[in-house]
């Protein structure tokens, strides 16, 4: 493991690692990203719009990638990428609202799950750049977080026009300082005063993405190049947040989900590039929507809100290589509900591992209402 | 000299004389909101904080300009100024019209509790976010709204978790506020069947229809570890569970599951334990029914260590992480004497020698930060979306702490914000916070001079190394702002 100058808040050890979590928002179809070709039921389901036994990137007997994620079956092969099937929440409301904000929360409890890990990886104390979400505003897994900050780039973090001439001034008021607390005050502005410098170096440094690496040229994409360049820049981030939305795909799905699959596949492929292999041992991503869609395809080419869908891992605590899932299977009286394919693994069942490589290995500390009815699964 | 009365009457006048004048909706709430408009004002000259800069400092959320010339003007002596300011922050009006008018636009929080679930989560989040900011900028009662803060924190709720979404805004209004500086008893017996809390630490599922049915322990471990006589009060796991019996039965309607009277809260005498319970040694008889929770209210708040407790708190709040047992002794003593009574316990603890004398030695949280930074700098504010940002990134936004021990006290967990709080200095220095806006050189031409300008934010005259960086930072209200002096109270 890397070790890391201490930038950040005094009394604790700078963790380098992060965790970084992508939401796709609106209910992804899991049975579209990773189909399960070798199944014949789910041909008969998906007569139209289903991914062909020609056209899929095989993965394994059963299942395969979506071709316009061709892109990460190099990562899945390398051992970078692991993916999880018929995984989500015990939200059975199948309403976007309550499965995220269920999901979030991971249970009926306060606060964020990530805003629950962040307090308990960091006790008491908080570092200005512990948590990031990538966009104008938090999603609600990190709130009560001990520190979070929405933004969009680097670039905002400033003190203005004339910084350097404030911070050497704030640098000498800080030095003075005596009296109660200077004990902690002083050491903590020196930290942060390391911090902005770091920032300061990382937004002069050209920003070109390492190994070649190509993001698209999209919101998704800039954002994870700004979240690599954060890892990169050992500025303490133990969480980064980014959502990618739109995957509500009731009416011709093809033309609504494919463009944000080619989004997903090229961004997490260039983040894999762009991290050196050191910074991607100390990186976790973790990808995951609120329920997947309707085995069967409607009439418009189109599916309805679903249960179960896919987790994708990306880097370190990933289990990369493999599909792990309960496969419960695509014929109709298996299926929940109106036709869905089951939860037969809890989303959390697959954080939970990751969180103790992250540092928390108490997971009743970030799900305390939580009791796993469902099982490991293979 | 002005009295208070004069002083309220003059704001008036220039607020009346503003609408009649006829001008536009945002500048007639500007000049009702900032009583304090376009007066020059002088500043603390001593060179360490005197005792009416730190009785400010510590009653409320920072001086706004002038506030330290009125309440010394309140008196011929300090001493005298600083009991008059006291006195007058312990009995505040019953409406504070400053207040109110800043938050009268958030009109669901106005809506009756079965009303509220009508609303979106997240915009009465964003509204109840706004209304604790825009109350703490611009109420005249700022003891008061100090005391909501410290009590929000106590009986801590997460606006996040469950119905909790939809009935915390009523716990703001109807439970907290009405009982800030009166009585702990009541203000207790309003928090134990609050909708909001019998949700947030499960009380509404907390019952014994059966012999083998075994009561949810969670808010009686809470009301005895958090909310009265603390972790050390000589309670044992048996009282937990002989708590959690006598509060059985209470439920609150959950959105899920009625159509109507949601958020009602009710008492089931068929969930109800009903047997004998002995707490903390004393019996309540059985066939108590739903006089088993006045029961044990009385036992917990009359026991002495709930005195303690509280003194503890509200000593570790306003002195000091670690004040002298002897003072928590002595504000404990007239918490027990008057059976609870909270101004009368403040009273006691502001007359302390510790209090005087604790002057600049605590770190702001980032809440006291923020509005004191705005309140100091004569802000208009909509404390919206913006603010909350900058609350969100240094960890303090309201109602979002997500465990029962209500955001920390001590300065520890709040050192890691440093970058936040220079950032935020500078951003609201140059206008760069949406909803917010400041006027800098109408600021300094009030306060008369640049180091008059820094004496009013840092509650004294700024040392020559502190004047010196202020003209070597090229932009001396952000250093200000940013600098040691101004993150202590």
């Amino acid at each position: 493991m890397r070790s890391r100058p201490g930038l950040w808040s005094s009394g604790e050890r700078d963790d380098p690692r992060t965790l970084v979590v992508v939401f796709l928002r609106g209910g992804a179809d899991g049975l579209a990203l990773v189909p399960p070709v070798g199944d014949d039921a789910y041909h008969v389901a998906r007569p139209t719009i289903g991914v062909t036994q020609r056209d899929a990137v095989k993965l394994d007997d059963r299942f395969a990638l979506h071709p316009r994620l061709a892109l990460l079956a190099p990562l899945f092969h390398d051992g970078d990428l692991g993916i999880v099937h018929a995984v989500g929440s015990d939200d059975v409301t199948r309403s976007h609202f309550d499965a995220q904000d269920r999901m979030e929360h991971g249970g009926v409890t306060g606060g964020g799950w990530l805003g629950r890990f962040l307090r308990a990886r960091h006790g008491a104390g908080s570092s200005a750049l512990s948590a990031v979400a990538i966009g104008t505003e938090l999603p609600e897994s990190l709130r009560g977080a001990p520190s979070a900050a929405a933004l969009r780039s680097l670039d905002e973090f400033t003190l203005g026009s004339e910084s350097d001439a404030l911070i050497s001034a704030l640098e000498s008021l800080y030095h003075r300082h005596s009296g109660p607390l200077a004990m902690s005050l002083g050491p903590a502005a020196r930290d942060t005063f390391a911090a902005l410098r770091r920032l300061q170096q990382l937004r002069d440094e050209p920003a070109a993405p390492a190994n070649g690496a190509q993001y698209p040229a999209n919101e998704f994409g800039s954002g994870l190049a700004q979240v690599a360049r954060l890892i990169k820049g050992q500025v303490g981030l133990s969480v980064a947040t980014i959502d990618l939305g739109g995957w509500d795909s009731h009416f011709t799905q093809g033309a609504v989900i494919e463009p944000l699959m080619d989004t997903l596949a090229r961004g997490l492929s260039a983040f894999r590039h762009d991290l050196s292999r050191d910074a991607l041992a100390s990186t976790t991503v973790v990808v995951m929507t609120e329920f997947g869609r309707r085995v069967a395809e409607n009439t418009s080419f189109g599916t309805d809100h679903g249960r179960g869908s896919v987790m994708l891992l990306l880097g370190a605590a990933a289990n990369g290589g493999s599909v792990r899932t309960n496969w419960p299977g695509l014929e109709s009286k298996l299926l929940d509900g109106p036709g869905d394919l089951p939860v037969t693994l809890d989303y959390r069942t697959v954080i939970v591992p990751i969180l103790e490589q992250h540092g928390v290995p108490d997971a009743a500390r970030v799900f305390p209402d939580w009791v796993d009815t469902m099982g490991a699964g293979r | 000299m002005t009295s208070r009365r004069q002083f309220l009457e003059t704001s008036g006048a220039l607020a009346a004389a503003a609408a009649i004048a006829g001008c536009d909706t945002s500048s007639h709430v500007r000049s009702l909101l900032n009583n304090d408009v376009e007066l020059p004002f002088a500043s603390p000259t001593d060179s360490a904080v005197n005792g009416v800069a730190h009785t400010i400092a510590r009653l409320s959320y920072g001086a706004r300009p002038g506030e330290h010339a009125r309440v010394r003007a309140l008196g011929a002596t300090e001493s005298e100024a600083v009991s008059l300011y006291i006195e007058e922050q312990l009995s505040p009006r019953q409406y504070d019209h400053a207040a109110e008018r800043a938050v009268r636009r958030l009109e669901a929080l106005a809506e009756p509790l079965g009303e509220l679930y009508e609303f979106q989560p997240s915009l009465l989040r964003d509204q109840i976010g706004a209304a604790a900011v825009l109350r703490a900028v611009y109420g005249e009662r700022q003891l008061h709204e100090v005391m909501v803060g410290f009590w929000t924190d106590h009986f801590n709720i997460d606006i996040s978790k469950g119905d909790c979404r939809w009935s915390t805004p009523a716990h703001d209004r109807d439970v907290i506020r009405p009982h800030t500086l009166g009585r702990f008893p009541e203000l207790l017996r309003s928090v134990v069947l609050s909708p909001a809390m019998l949700w947030y630490l499960d009380g509404r599922v907390n019952r014994r229809a059966t012999a083998s049915e075994r009561p949810n322990e969670n808010y009686a471990r809470e009301l005895l570890e958090l909310h009265t006589v603390g972790v050390h009060g000589g309670y044992t796991q048996r009282d937990v569970m002989e708590v959690a019996r006598a509060l059985t039965g209470w439920t609150v309607r959950s959105r899920n599951t009625s159509r109507f009277g949601i958020g009602a809260v009710e008492f089931h005498q068929e969930l109800h334990d009903d047997g004998e319970k002995t707490i903390l040694g004393q019996v309540i008889q059985a066939g108590g029914g739903r006089r088993d929770v006045d029961a044990l209210l009385t036992i917990v708040t009359q026991h002495p260590a709930c005195a303690l407790f509280m003194a503890s708190k509200l000593c570790r709040r306003f002195i000091a992480d670690d004040p002298s047992p002897t003072v928590v002794a002595d504000v404990a003593r007239t918490f027990g004497a008057t059976g609870g009574d909270i101004s009368a316990t403040l009273r006691t603890l502001f007359a302390t020698n510790e209090f005087q004398s604790a002057r600049s030695s605590r770190l702001k949280r980032p809440f006291h930060f923020v509005v004191s930074a705005l309140r100091a700098t004569a802000a208009e504010t909509d404390g919206g979306k913006s603010i909350a940002a900058w609350l969100e990134r240094m960890g303090q936004a309201p109602f979002q702490y997500p465990t029962p021990d209500g955001y920390p006290d001590e300065a520890a967990p709040w050192l890691g914000t440093l970058l936040w709080r220079w950032q935020f200095a500078s951003a609201l220095i140059a206008n760069q916070i949406d909803g917010t806006h400041i006027d800098a050189l109408a600021l300094r031409r009030r306060a008369g001079d640049e180091v008059a300008l820094h004496a009013h934010l840092i509650g004294r005259a700024p040392s020559a190394y502190e004047r010196a960086a202020a003209s070597a930072s090229a932009n001396s209200l952000a250093l200000a702002l940013s600098s040691p002096a101004f993150q202590l109270t």
